[in-house]
């Protein structure tokens, strides 16, 4: 594929109406208003002195609508079902870690372990076509195609819970892809965590002084053994924004991952720009958020004085 | 070093008694026979210490008290009773919600070395007062003013350790916490496993002097492990030895340290340097300690023991009382002891255990 | 001068011999965790499946429009595709680019990671402090995306390229992993004998440091290669990079052309799907026994 967007517009026209290439041209430059010859270097700095004005310039293909209000379009639909995602699956496999750590001899906790450990190593979008195919195409569990879209047509956009309802509607097979490909991590984190918080003194000292093993499950393995993993679920975004965009061309679902994918495509570099600019900042975001986050959980590390 | 009180305290009613208590851990290679047939009281206000090697079985005996043993110990056998107020407990048969209101109330273990013996996430008022609400106090205000007092007793400031995180408080700090925490519900009887071994030597002083004070003024009974044998000499009233999962020698701290019946207490006594000692009275007892899982026959000191003769080997002996008030040794040739132990007092010219502190 | 007794065997046969025991010893070792033995069995499956597969199992060139989604047969054991084509031959020689890349990559970035997380503990100072500041920055930078933009930059038709370029941005979290588990050897009574015996540098890192993290360093190589497999296998899908016959491509096509929206077709858009899944689960199995062999205290019994 041609890296050029102009190219790339020619090869479309060409394809879609048939024009000779001269004609596809003509249409092309017509269209396309900037100078493509202009040395990378001067475009770049050009760039830079955009942003830190905060504007990130307009979209290509869609000349005239700054790529801001694009980013500002999809974006949320892709907070929307990471953000759901992530917290259903750390509270799901916390929870269920923990549980497996204090039945370590049950016959079923090895046989969860084990698949818990399966679906961990699966790429999250081999999972995500595993449900499609199958859920949506094999066993016609899921009407996939009613399902396509962050939202329906024709429901009113707001704070309604027919409108709720519909969101969580078309997100629900991402949201369940997000959380089978990452549950499988934190079941087996907190699993181990809980093992080796179980055997610490203050535990023990805690039985000895007679509290109910339901305050000691809860204020003092469970806070302890959930801290190194409040780390990692903070980092893990990153990598689960980075997997939006394999995703969401899956359910075709329209957030920021999918907008990237079809600017990749149409080679619309203001908006690839903008919209991996504004993915980064997001994930160092989520780890400054981490940092602090984390100082509240864990005595500890707090600066002495802050709190 | 406390003088015996009187016949009073002996005709008083023992808060905890144990008798003929089995313990056994499963291992890979077999059961290891950690306690075999102890039989003990814990009388009134008293201090007893049990000393022994590492493995011969006092902290897994001191853990059967309140029943806090891992999964793979079982007590095969055996009594504990504890008394209070004319009404006993058989310890053994406890549920477990009666088992939770036992511990800390009327029996707190201490053990060894506070370091991380609290949560870290939690401030120490919380955990104070997690204690108090497992046991029915509601009142935090009650709470909040006791655990102030207790705080003073050991000799902290008590506003500012309060309202501290564990990790803000040295080790000292700590076990001083812990101690106080565990006199919270104003326990009949408390258990302390090694509580100085972990510390340096000023706050070792300040714990012992703090043990000896509390105990004084709340009139707890007080039962300490320990291989530390200045440390026993200075706060106990009486001295069990034990041996591979049984007492081998009972009786008051002065006849334990000045006439030892038993081979092993009196290896022990010579095995430990005085500050101002002759090196050549310095003798380590030979040998190792013994296989739980697989014991030697007859006395389980003999492979080790220079008095030891064919009887030895054959039968194991029993606790018989000897001369002293309540002192009892089981060994067959505790009058050879007697002899040797009489002979090495006649060449010191000097007497102390106690200056090492 | 004392004669040296020599064997009795003539030498290549007892090189032989040796080479089988070693192979033995092995395999022993390897067959130690159960999950790790079998992972290491589908990947030696894979690996033969991709390198001795094409040379008995012909490669189909030609469409048959009259045999489109076939479901499995005596002649086409997994059925065929949109364009007739046998599904199986297509995973055999699929394999290949694959499991080409996934070792490259893998050694490629354990390389690099383990270099200068090594270099950056035992030497410290400045070269350390602003090495790890780069390293944070870099792992900030959601890694696909930036791929995924990269992609369309550069021309990746190339195996290599699409190895190196991973490679490259994969050193950081290597690198940080690395350099801790160096840290805590470097404060080893070993090692501090060592430099007081002054060994040098390169002595100190090879032989007494790195031997010591042996499971890290396999453990790195097999996340290294389940990095690249996830991102060679994404960026295939989405048509960003044009490799030909892979499985990556074999899922884009099945994508592309709808057949993941038709039941007959199961088997052309699964069977990719599968095999990656499989082979996926193959190196992270593996890598189990991996950590037990070189782990001595994790080894039970």
């Amino acid at each position: 594929m041609p890296s050029n967007p102009v190219e790339v517009y020619i090869n479309e026209l060409i394809m879609l109406y048939s024009l000779t290439y001269s004609e596809a041209k003509d249409q092309a430059s017509a269209l396309f208003a900037f100078d493509v010859d202009q040395p990378l270097i001067q475009q770049y700095t050009e760039y830079m002195g955009q942003l830190l004005r905060g504007n990130l310039g307009t979209s290509l293909r869609s000349p005239g609508t700054p790529v801001l209000d694009i980013i500002k379009t999809f974006l949320p639909w892709t907070i929307f079902s990471v953000g759901v995602g992530l917290l259903l699956s750390f509270t799901l496999g916390v929870f269920l870690g923990m549980i497996m750590a204090y039945k370590r001899d049950a016959w079923w906790e090895a046989i969860l372990s084990g698949l818990a450990s399966m679906l961990s190593s699966i790429p999250s979008y081999i999972i995500g076509i595993v449900l499609l195919v199958f859920l949506g195409v094999y066993w016609e569990l899921i009407p996939i195609h009613l399902m396509r879209g962050s939202h329906s047509p024709g429901v009113q956009i707001g704070f309604t819970v027919e409108f709720i309802k519909d969101i969580f509607y078309h997100a629900s097979l991402p949201i369940a892809t997000y959380v089978l490909a990452t549950i499988g991590t934190w079941i087996l984190s907190m699993k181990s965590s809980t093992m080796s918080t179980l055997g610490e003194d203050y535990v023990t000292v805690a039985r000895a002084r007679g509290l109910p093993e339901s305050r000691i499950t809860t204020a003092y393995v469970g806070r302890n053994a959930m801290l190194p993993l409040v780390t990692q679920l903070l980092i893990s975004i990153g990598f689960i924004v980075g997997g939006s965009i394999l995703i969401e061309s899956i359910f075709v679902y329209q957030g920021i991952g999918f907008r990237l994918l079809e600017s990749l495509n149409t080679r619309d570099y203001p908006l690839m720009q903008g919209i991996f600019l504004i993915i980064t900042i997001s994930v160092v975001v989520a780890n400054l958020l981490a940092d602090f986050v984390y100082g509240w959980f864990d005595p500890r590390v707090r600066v002495a004085g802050g709190d | 070093m406390q003088t015996m009180n009187s016949t009073s305290q002996q005709n008083q009613t023992p808060p905890l008694s144990i008798r003929n208590l089995w313990v056994e851990y499963s291992v890979e290679r077999g059961l290891v026979k950690a306690v075999r047939g102890i039989n003990l009281d814990l009388r009134p206000e008293e201090s007893l210490a049990l000393i022994g090697e590492s493995g011969c079985g006092k902290t897994t005996l001191a853990l059967s008290l309140i029943r806090l043993l891992v999964k793979a110990a079982t007590i095969t056998q055996g009594t504990i009773t504890y008394r209070r107020d004319g009404q006993e407990l058989d310890i053994l048969s406890l549920n477990s919600r009666e088992l939770r209101r036992f511990r800390w109330r009327e029996c707190a273990m201490v053990f060894q070395s506070a370091l991380n013996a609290f949560n870290p996430v939690l401030r120490i008022r919380d955990q104070i007062y997690d204690t108090a609400r497992a046991h029915g106090v509601t009142s935090r205000e009650e709470t909040h003013q006791r655990a102030l007092e207790l705080l003073e007793h050991v000799q902290l400031d008590p506003k500012r350790v309060i309202n501290a995180y564990p990790h803000e408080l040295s080790g000292g700090m700590r076990q001083r916490v812990l101690l106080a925490m565990s006199l919270l519900l104003d326990p009949q009887v408390l258990i302390l496993d090694e509580p100085t071994t972990a510390l340096d030597i000023l706050t070792q002083r300040t714990i012992i002097d703090l043990l000896r004070r509390l105990k004084a003024e709340l009139g707890f009974s007080m039962m300490f492990i320990s291989h530390d044998l200045a440390t026993a000499a200075e706060l106990a009233d009486r001295v069990a030895t034990m041996y591979a999962g049984n007492i081998v020698e009972l009786g008051s701290v002065a006849d334990i340290f000045y006439h030892p019946t038993h081979p092993y207490t009196l290896g022990l006594i010579r095995a430990v340097p005085t500050v101002t000692g002759d090196f050549e009275e310095l003798a380590s007892i030979p040998g190792s300690p013994p296989d739980l899982i697989d014991p030697p026959s007859g006395c389980k000191f003999h492979p080790r023991c220079t008095y030891a003769t064919e009887r030895c080997r054959v039968e194991e002996p029993k606790l018989e009382p000897v001369l002293g008030i309540g002192h009892t040794v089981a060994c067959f040739h505790h009058d050879l002891v007697e002899q040797d132990t009489e002979s090495l007092a006649k060449n010191h010219s000097h007497t102390t255990r106690k200056n090492t502190l | 001068m004392a004669e040296l007794t020599r064997s009795t065997q003539p030498k290549p046969l007892q090189w032989l011999a040796d080479f089988g025991r070693s192979i033995g010893r092995f395999l022993r070792l390897m067959s130690r965790n159960k999950t790790g033995f079998l992972g290491f069995l589908m990947f030696v499956g894979f690996l033969l499946l991709a390198l001795v597969g094409p040379l008995l199992i012909p490669e189909e060139t030609s469409a048959d429009i009259t045999a489109i989604y076939e479901t499995p047969s005596r002649a086409h054991i997994l059925g065929t595709d949109s364009q007739g084509k046998d599904i199986w031959s297509q995973i055999v020689h699929g394999g290949r680019d694959i499991i080409q890349m996934a070792l490259l990559t893998g050694a490629l970035s354990t390389f690099v990671g383990i270099t200068l997380g090594a270099l950056s503990a035992v030497i410290g100072g400045r070269f350390d402090a602003t090495l790890t500041t780069a390293a944070d920055v870099w792992l900030t930078i959601p890694r696909f995306p930036l791929l995924a933009v990269l992609a369309t930059l550069i021309k990746l038709d190339n195996l290599m390229t699409l190895a190196l370029l991973l490679a490259f941005l994969s050193w950081a979290g290597l690198y940080r992993s690395i350099r801790a588990q160096v840290f805590s050897l470097k404060e080893r009574d070993y090692v501090e004998a060592a430099v007081a015996l002054d060994l040098g540098l390169g002595h100190i890192i090879f032989q007494e440091i790195l031997p010591n993290m042996m499971s890290y360093i396999a453990i790195s190589f097999t996340f290294g290669m389940t990095s690249a497999i996830y991102a060679q296998v994404g960026l295939v899908f989405l048509g960003l990079v044009p490799l030909s016959r892979n499985w990556g491509v074999m899922i884009n096509l099945a994508w592309t052309q709808g057949a993941i929206f038709f039941k007959d077709s199961i088997y052309f858009i699964m069977a990719p799907v599968a095999a990656i899944a499989l082979f996926q689960l193959s190196v992270v199995w593996m890598s189990r026994s991996l950590e037990e062999i070189f782990n001595p205290r994790l080894r039970t019994g």
